[in-house]
């Protein structure tokens, strides 16, 4: 790292240079990165949180829970299935609510179940529900100004209070209010909690009549989820190439530059992977600098960004991201090691070994 | 004796022509012996020069460094000996241009990983050069560069001591000192010398003067 940290000082500018696109680079993809996650949990945490593994549906909805029409009776079948801890009936349904009979409407989901299931939320607020009339919304609609012990009105039909809040519950962009309101007749889905090494006996059980998908799977039926999904994780695979073929071509350049250099070193006697272990040094150096930085920036902004703007960040998946980004560095870094392997020592010498 | 070269010829192959760079050249250097070597452009200086510095391998013979075959050594071995028995001194001096004065002699240290790191200084001081250690390469004259570039070559204390056309960036005066100091450290230390050179103005500075032409040495 000798000579790393005295070429990066000596010629800062041109490493501030680099290092200003890596930056970024690093929080473009940071900020995709908490896009993607917090348009992802906007459009099915309610279904990525649910109490279930496993969630069945009609063939014919495709996945789509909403096209799903199962009879209610069907659902002691499947509680009855050896290796079935757990079924509950699950219906959704995308309704317009007029808030406390005034002019306000809110978007919301209804998530429709047993009040004695495992599938209702717990409560971050106020408290569960007790009967038909009431519902746990998501906290989310507090920022639209409604509080516990407001009502909400569907159309005609009855008022519905609500009597608690709970977390990260949204569906299809819009909160989820979970009730249930006491009708038993057709329904959406039926979830199921069961060990997975039982489940392809509880599939041949089952047979064809119903679907089988696990949680993970029924996120593909949310309308435009893995369209959503899949152009912004386009989007930061290729910032991912962009990032390596930026480094790629710097190094390359700047190797090149210090052929004459690295020639001399070698004739005075510096092994090959001593100069490799500098160039990688540099390499890793300056992307854990512009990771951090881009971290910082990212931070930042998302604190500027609104709060119900769709973004989330984890650090288990920003130290993912980084290390990626590292790794990618590195990988564009190799092209420049090739070119300083392949340097002879006798260039130091004009004029010897044409 | 710390350098023989023995019977050494260099064939390079152009196509179906083969075209004979040394042909069979036996040179032995003594202790405190610096030996200068004159010849017109592409007789075969500078292939001499990196076959005695172990850069370029012959094509037959045979050289002792410090009594040593370099023939049997692998890559790495080879480069492990020129950092240990070697000293280089490079036209344009050749120095890193982003490394300071002290720091172009350290890194040899570094990669030599030498324990003794006071004896830059002493050499910088030495070529008067004790006010420079901060300058980067850039910032000094011609000779100045020549002088760090000998300290460099001087760091490891080689036995060995290769400079390949040393004065060729300077004028008379500094090219005469440059080539006094190399001299003189030779002598006083009991170093083996060569130096390419196209200078006759030095010459006089060399205990022994050695023209090669078309590969062929003549005294």
């Amino acid at each position: 790292m000798f000579l790393a940290i005295r070429e990066l000082t000596h010629a800062k500018f041109r490493y501030v240079l680099i290092g200003l696109i890596m930056v970024l680079i690093a929080s473009l993809i940071f900020i995709i990165s908490g896009l993607t996650k917090g348009l992802s949990a906007d459009n099915a945490s309610a279904i990525q949180n649910l109490q279930a593994d496993y969630v069945l549906m009609e063939p014919d909805a495709e996945l789509e829970i909403t096209k799903s029409f199962i009879p209610h009776k069907k659902l002691d079948d499947i509680a009855k299935i050896d290796g079935v801890e757990e079924a509950n009936p699950l219906s959704i349904r995308m309704m317009n609510a007029s808030v406390n009979g005034t002019q306000q409407n809110e978007d919301v989901a209804l998530f429709v179940t047993e009040a004695d299931g495992v599938l209702l939320p717990s409560v971050s607020e106020g408290k569960t529900i007790a009967n038909e009339n009431e519902v746990i919304a998501d906290s989310s609609l507090k920022r639209e100004g409604i509080e516990i012990g407001d009502t909400l009105q569907f159309g005609e039909e009855s008022e519905f209070t609500i009597v608690g809040f709970t977390d990260n519950q949204r569906y299809s962009h819009t909160s989820v209010l979970f009730m249930d309101n006491g009708q038993r007749d057709n329904i959406n889905a039926i979830t199921i909690q069961a060990e997975e090494g039982k489940i392809d006996a509880i599939k041949s059980t089952i047979g064809d009549s119903l679907d089988i998908v696990t949680t993970e799977e029924a996120l593909q039926g949310i309308p435009s989820y893995s369209q959503e999904q899949a152009s912004l994780n386009m989007m930061i695979i290729f910032l991912f190439v962009i990032a390596a073929f930026v480094l790629a071509a710097f190094f390359y350049v700047i190797t090149l530059q210090k052929r004459d250099q690295f020639g001399v070193l070698k004739a005075l006697g510096a092994k090959t992977i001593y100069l490799v272990k500098n160039l990688i040094g540099q390499v890793v150096l300056l992307s854990v600098i512009c990771i951090a930085v881009g971290v910082g920036l990212t931070l930042g902004i998302k604190a500027l960004l609104p709060e119900d703007m769709p973004f989330l960040l984890e650090t288990s998946g920003m130290i993912q991201t980084s290390l990626l980004i590292l790794a990618v560095s590195v990988v564009g870094a190799l092209v420049s090691l090739v070119q300083v392997v392949k340097i002879d020592p006798i260039e130091a010498i004009e004029g010897a070994g044409k | 004796m710390t350098l023989v070269l023995e019977n050494v010829s260099k064939v390079y192959k152009d196509g179906p022509k083969e075209f004979k760079a040394l042909d069979n050249v036996s040179l032995e250097v003594k202790p405190g012996e610096f030996i200068a070597i004159i010849g017109p452009s592409g007789s075969g200086k500078s292939t001499m020069l990196s076959i005695a510095g172990a850069l370029l391998s012959p094509t037959s013979g045979r050289i002792l460094l410090d009594g040593e075959n370099t023939a049997n050594l692998s890559a790495n071995k080879i480069t492990q000996r020129r950092l240990e028995k070697i000293g280089f001194v490079f036209q344009a001096a050749n120095l890193i241009p982003y490394l300071k004065v002290k720091d172009q002699l350290s890194v040899i240290n570094v990669i030599a990983k030498n324990k003794n790191k006071t004896r830059g200084n002493e050499l910088l001081g030495h070529f008067g050069l004790a006010h420079r250690v901060n300058n980067y390469p850039n910032e000094l004259s011609g000779g100045e560069r020549q002088r760090v570039a000998i300290a460099r070559a001087l760091i490891n204390d080689p036995k060995i001591i290769l400079a390949d056309e040393p004065t060729a960036s300077l004028d008379s005066k500094r090219g005469r000192e440059v080539v006094e100091m190399l001299a003189d450290e030779i002598k006083t230390r009991g170093k083996s010398g060569i130096m390419v050179t196209h200078d006759e103005r030095v010459l006089d500075l060399c205990d022994r003067v050695v023209t090669i032409r078309d590969g062929r040495l003549e005294e």
